[in-house]
């Protein structure tokens, strides 16, 4: 009896685990053919100095991750994402959380807001960096047009071509895209922050930017840390937009990674330098983002987050 | 399994995770769904970059229906992609055995020397022989790659200055017959509040043009051949004149429009329309776009040497090929054939205004004065009789074309001298012709 009863559990336990074995096997298969399988794939071909054409690749072990050293361009690129890292996390999040706020502390048609800001945030980059060119066209541009009308005319510019002004050019269009995502996130996550807080902050006598540092703040600390996260990876292998703005010129003065690695693969037909670069952006992005995970964690066990 | 070896697992799944992740994103892949290669022994795919404008295209269209039409049962698939995606995703098409048939693209050692090198095109030596196509010597070299011919040559093309005449006529402005005239006209357009030069450089590849156009004139198709062929350096003072004469001296006697490398190649031609600006230094596969916009009459000149007219900048604008993989090459070598036919000639001279590679009769044809000049020129070059300059990035590799791009970006914005670009042109010459 007692040995059928085993028997029975077993069973229920193996019918369990393919169960199991069953529904995991679909996202097994998604993450082995789109994730592990190009993974593999990268890092074979950033081992070989592969041209894009050649079937015999020559296997060069890690002369492109030698190379990248000495390359100035990677160092340029790599000053270029660094400023993005940095102007491009910083602007959205301290935008977004003021905006946020303005319009948690009972602003009317919150909806229509938060519709109008998140906009952006769903357009495809290719479309910003289309309509942000046309913006910042020399010629028939809206910027110049409206800089010439307020009496700035001597600021006109042609934004995109010059060196001092394309990388921030490009910045700007895509800080007015990013914004809208981080007011929603932070609306959401200011929909759990403690109202009797403020209320007692007030009553202390705190004004409205010690609310915000001392009270608001570590309340959505998880959120803000998830929202750094993203933008801050986002430049680390930003592409996309730059790509469609200005190729990295003019010359190669908003050259970042991941343009530098497009051009090497796909303009100059070396996959494996392109290749090596593609997986340097992999490289510099995951300390990121474990530092703030830990980070986060960190915190939350002080009882400042979750 | 343990607390601390779950963790440890989750963990490197994760990381793993997160590495393909940006590994995918970062080195693409994947490209634009077309029809398999070679699936119907009637049909054969042919892609091309995308036409100058939409009436090309349409024009193109009928023509691959007169062609379906002449062979009953025969079937083009014509897919048309940007010009600047072509080259990655035809490399990667071809590559994977799943190319089109037969396919446009550029003639130059970047561009089908790398795929003939790779061994992806058809050797079309026999058809050469058999269809006796006929094809200007000159025009099938630059198809040729070690001995075998690998494609037909497509369009003739010369570079230089096209200019508003009514413009020029209003300001009692000459034709300018040397660079000094040139300087002359452009000082009087500029006092008059009209751009000289529609100059645009945010793709790049204008500014080699440019160079091109230049360098003909000033050291002559000798003085350009010599250059391409390693036998003087890319640093040498004439080059270095050259790119300072445009690029620093136009620009800073205001020549040029602000900011070059913020203009679009479409909004410089869209000046040069509005009759902002009064010339538009490119070349001859903009004819029919002129034609059919502007509103006033157009003159064609050479970019002018010191002492004389110049000569202009011309040669080869790409070719067709036909994929070494396909399951068609009867189909795809008559669809070439029907290519080089002497009605095609004619239709493509009249409707498209682009001139072939081969002979042509046109004294039945009506044309504008403009394309008709044209038309004279490039039989001239055709023949061998004119002297002509060379178009130099579709005869170098991709790592000088890149060098060449960036680095004349990097003049116009001053953050580069003409001796650091011309310098970089020559190390990038070495280096990618001696591979």
């Amino acid at each position: 009896m007692a040995q059928s009863f085993s028997a029975g559990v077993a069973a229920t336990r193996r019918s369990r685990s393919r169960l199991g074995l069953l529904f995991v096997a679909p996202t097994f298969l998604i993450v082995a053919v789109f994730f592990l399988f190009p993974l593999g794939s990268a890092v074979y071909f950033a081992l070989t100095d592969w041209d894009g054409v050649s079937p015999t690749p020559r296997f060069v072990a890690a002369d492109n991750f030698l190379r990248m050293v000495g390359d100035k361009e990677v160092w340029h690129a790599l000053g270029n994402n660094l400023i993005w890292v940095l102007v491009g996390t910083t602007a959205p999040i301290v935008l977004g959380l003021l905006l946020a706020v303005v319009l948690w502390s009972g602003v009317r048609a919150v909806l229509f807001y938060r519709l109008v800001f998140f906009m952006p945030y769903v357009l495809p980059p290719i479309a910003v960096g289309i309509v942000w060119s046309w913006i910042y066209d020399p010629i028939n541009g809206w910027l110049n047009r409206l800089l010439t009308l307020v009496g700035l005319g001597e600021a006109a510019r042609g934004w995109l071509g010059e060196p001092d002004s394309a990388l921030y050019a490009v910045l700007a269009a895509a800080i007015w895209a990013t914004f809208g995502f981080v007011v929603v996130i932070f609306l959401a996550a200011l929909q759990n922050v403690d109202l009797d807080l403020i209320d007692a902050a007030r009553i202390d006598g705190a004004n409205a930017a010690r609310r915000l540092w001392h009270v608001i703040l570590p309340q959505i600390v998880p959120v803000f840390f998830m929202v750094t996260a993203i933008t801050f990876v986002g430049g680390i292998s930003v592409f996309d937009i730059v790509f469609i703005m200005t190729g990295g010129g003019p010359g190669n003065a908003t050259s970042v990674l991941g343009t530098y690695a497009f051009k090497n693969a796909f303009q100059l037909n070396d996959i494996g330098y392109g290749t090596a670069l593609a997986l340097l952006i992999t490289v510099l992005s995951l300390p990121c983002v474990m530092i703030l995970n830990r980070v986060q964690r960190a915190l939350a066990k002080r009882g400042m987050g979750d | 399994m343990p607390a601390r070896a779950r963790a440890w697992v989750a963990r490197w799944a994760a990381i793993v995770i997160g590495v393909g992740l940006l590994a995918t994103a970062c080195t693409g892949g994947g490209s634009p769904a077309r029809p398999e290669a070679g699936g119907d022994s009637n049909t054969i795919t042919y892609l091309i970059g995308q036409p100058e404008d939409a009436e090309q295209l349409d024009l193109i269209k009928q023509d691959i229906a007169t062609f379906e039409k002449d062979n009953p049962g025969v079937k083009v698939d014509l897919n048309v992609m940007p010009n600047d995606n072509l080259r990655a995703v035809l490399q990667t098409q071809l590559r994977s055995g799943e190319g089109p048939d037969v396919f446009g693209y550029d003639t130059g050692p970047g561009f089908a020397g790398v795929l003939a090198d790779a061994g992806l095109l058809y050797d079309l030596t026999d058809a050469y022989d058999k269809y006796n196509w006929p094809i200007y010597d000159w025009a099938k070299e630059r198809v040729t790659f070690g001995g075998k011919i690998l494609g037909v040559p497509g369009q003739v093309e010369e570079i230089g200055i096209f200019y508003n005449k009514d413009l020029f006529a209003e300001h009692g402005i000459d034709e300018p017959r040397n660079l000094a005239e040139l300087k002359a006209a452009a000082e009087k357009l500029k006092d008059a509040g009209i751009t000289p030069f529609a100059f645009s450089n945010k793709e790049g590849w204008e500014a080699g043009h440019i160079l091109s156009a230049i360098l003909a004139s000033s050291i002559g198709s000798d003085g350009v051949a010599a250059l391409l062929a390693g036998e003087k350096p890319w640093n040498s003072p004439e080059v270095i004149g050259a790119i300072d004469l445009w690029f620093n001296d136009f620009r800073k006697r205001g020549y040029l429009p602000p900011s070059p490398n913020a203009i679009t190649y479409d909004s410089a031609n869209a000046l040069f329309y509005s009759g902002k600006a009064a010339m538009n230094l490119t070349g001859t596969w903009m004819i029919s776009d002129i034609t059919k916009t502007a509103d006033f009459e157009v003159g064609f000149i050479p970019f002018p040497a010191e002492e004389g007219p110049g000569i202009f900048a011309g040669g080869l604008g790409g070719g067709t090929f036909v994929s070494a993989n396909t399951a068609n090459p009867e189909l795809a070598i008559k669809f070439l054939d029907h290519m080089m036919s002497p009605e095609y000639g004619v239709w493509s001279v009249e409707k498209l205004n682009i001139i072939p590679a081969y002979p042509v009769d046109t004294s039945g044809i009506k044309t504008s004065p403009l394309f008709k000049q044209v038309l004279d020129d490039t039989g001239q070059m055709a023949s061998g009789a004119g002297d002509f300059g060379y178009n130099i990035d579709v005869l170098t590799t991709d790592v000088f074309n890149e060098t060449m791009w960036d680095g004349l970006q990097s003049v116009l914005t001053g953050s580069a001298t003409a001796r650091e670009v011309a310098d970089d042109l020559e190390e990038a010459f070495q280096s990618s012709t001696g591979e």
